[in-house]
């Protein structure tokens, strides 16, 4: 029997130590602030911040969302204030927290990408970056990024290197690379990412689907297409995970329809370092928490004393 | 705003396809001010993933031993809005609230016009109560609720208050019309303060006649929601600027002459 204050729940993403494997996905949880009221943000893993653009932007026309089997479309376009307004309105207080922050990175071209990791490199108070080339929302950059090895390779190369160059701790923040399942081999994807330097990867992000309207006889959402997320997606999360993990040496980071810890644990199994929690705190903000208990009761029950040992076991 | 498990005190049919259900309200909560929301579970665990947002279209304080309850009027319409239907007395909701912003108080000597279509009805209602204590007080003139329904077997049981305009589209009930169509010939006898909730057509149509008479106009949107806190920007609404506001915390409840209603439609 181990006892759990001698579990360790540590996770190591490159430099950067993550207190607990359980962190909430970029995009469901705002800034931090949103959320502080309904659960002790400093408890997670890890918090993602809502993507960051060089620009401000407004995001896509609505409705922005639709409910479906077990899950939810969304189309929201990387709406948020910039990376100016990020960093006076929002970092403040994301700097007060105790958990690890990791800002979301999101742009059209390359320059966009690069322009905001190296202004980031200037502020403290960040853990690290995850770069998203894997949005489906967005007609330029996003997952347009994410299905080309070649540029990942060179996109993801570029920004290490500007994060080398970065002043004092801030040159050691890990990269991940946020992938997309909309490719025809994710595999590949994953590689072109480690070559270039990635500290770690992040899979899933959403799925592209659709929901049309019967009676109004158009799709649901005003851009037609939108993410799917929700338990619908979490066996193809597990899959994802499960090839990538035996196809890169760096650490994989799963997410994609976390219910609760047996979700998680799914993923661990397969080879994930860490987890996050998305779409399920909109339904149940507390969730990330409960996943994390029943992370720590498993890891008592089975007999494993470090988190980053659950993989062994499948 | 808090998470928490709600006792059902009471579960009816208000109408066809209508009903009203009230819950205990927790003693640590303040008392939510018309136009602001819950959100609410509405099945198991995993489907469906996104709570139903509900506007309040009562609250009371309780006393001598029962709690304080508040109410919301939903009209049963998907999965959400069946299962919720499906409860009985003594089952709980997982709510989340209260949320938003709610309306804002008229201006003095003003006549507050209240107007709802269909589902809209529940928060006009609580405001109209609300409204008329601050008419007694001398705040504003009585307010007057104008209310909108296909037909007369759409009109909700629930109490009114005296002087409440019914329109139904086929005349079987009040005003024969749409519930806009009467507005336009009414003589409110002191300058109009509009508030409206209801769908985008009437919404929009109140905002041309807001526009035309330079009326205030408070108008309570609806939207699907995810998060209902401000953190997911799903419940964007298009504002006549290009802009985008949420829904959930610059709403419900915002200034229907700076919205898009062309968009919306």
């Amino acid at each position: 029997m181990t006892q759990t204050d001698k579990l360790d729940l540590s996770v190591q993403i490159g430099s950067l130590t993550l207190p607990n494997p359980v962190g909430v996905a970029s995009g469901t949880f705002g800034y931090g602030e949103e959320y502080a009221p309904l659960l002790d943000v400093n408890t997670l893993g890890a918090l993602y911040t809502k993507a960051v653009t060089l620009e401000p932007r407004a995001g896509n026309p609505a409705p922005r969302l639709a409910d479906t089997p077990a899950g939810m479309l969304n189309s929201i376009g990387l709406a948020n204030p910039g990376m100016e307004a990020f960093i006076t309105d929002k970092l403040p207080f994301l700097r007060t927290l105790g958990c690890p922050v990791i800002v979301n990175v999101a742009g059209s071209t390359e320059d966009d990408y690069a322009l905001v990791v190296e202004r980031l490199g200037s502020e403290d108070g960040l853990g690290g970056y995850e770069i998203n080339i894997s949005c489906p929302n967005v007609a330029h950059g996003g997952m347009a990024f994410g299905t080309d090895p070649a540029l990942v390779e060179r996109l993801v190369k570029r920004l290490v290197s500007i994060r080398d160059r970065a002043p004092g701790a801030a040159s050691r923040r890990p990269v991940i690379v946020k992938l997309s399942p909309n490719v025809t081999d994710i595999g590949l994807i994953a590689r072109a990412a480690e070559a270039g330097g990635a500290d770690a990867l992040s899979c899933i992000n959403t799925l592209v689907g659709m929901v049309i309207d019967t009676k109004r006889k158009r799709p649901v959402l005003a851009r037609g297409t939108g993410g799917l997320s929700g338990p619908a997606v979490l066996p193809v999360g597990v899959a994802v995970v499960y090839k990538v993990s035996r196809a890169v040496a760096i650490p994989v980071i799963g997410l994609g329809g976390i219910s609760c810890a047996d979700d998680a644990l799914q993923y661990l199994l397969a080879g994930a370092v860490a987890v996050q929690v998305g779409t399920a705190i909109f339904s149940r903000p507390e969730t990330p928490l409960e996943v994390l208990g029943g992370i720590r009761d498993f890891m008592e029950r089975e007999g494993v004393s470090e988190v980053r040992c659950i993989r062994e076991l499948l | 705003m808090k998470r928490f498990d709600a006792r059902i005190t009471a579960l009816r049919s208000v109408a066809t396809g209508y009903r009203e259900l009230r819950y205990e309200w927790p003693a640590d909560l303040p008392p939510p001010s018309p136009g602001r929301f819950f959100t609410v579970r509405a099945g198991g665990r995993y489907d469906p993933v996104l709570r139903r947002p509900f506007a309040f279209s009562a609250w009371s304080p309780g006393g001598a031993g029962e709690p304080a309850e508040a109410s919301f009027i939903f009209q049963v319409r998907g999965r959400g809005t069946r299962y919720l239907a499906e409860l009985d007395t003594g089952d709980t909701i997982d709510v989340l609230g209260p949320l938003g912003t709610g309306f804002g108080k008229p201006r003095r000597g003003s006549r507050p016009v209240l107007v709802a279509g269909g589902i809209g009805l529940g928060p006009m209602l609580y405001l109209a109560n609300a409204l008329s204590i601050d008419a007694r007080d001398g705040l504003c003139e009585a307010p007057v609720l104008a209310l909108g329904f296909r037909t007369a077997s759409l009109i909700p049981d629930v109490a009114m208050p005296e002087g409440t305009v019914i329109c139904t589209d086929d005349g079987s009930a009040g005003y024969r019309g749409t519930v806009t169509g009467w507005l336009e010939g009414y003589d409110p006898g002191a300058p109009p303060y509009l508030y409206a909730c209801g769908p985008s057509a009437m919404m929009a149509a109140v905002g041309a006649m807001a526009a035309a008479r330079r009326a205030p106009y408070e108008a309570a949107l609806e939207q699907w929601m995810a998060c209902g806190v401000g953190a997911c920007a799903g419940c964007a609404v298009r504002l006549r600027t290009g802009q985008y506001i949420k829904a959930c915390v610059d709403g419900p409840v915002y200034d229907g002459n700076l919205v898009d209603w062309g968009a919306m439609l």
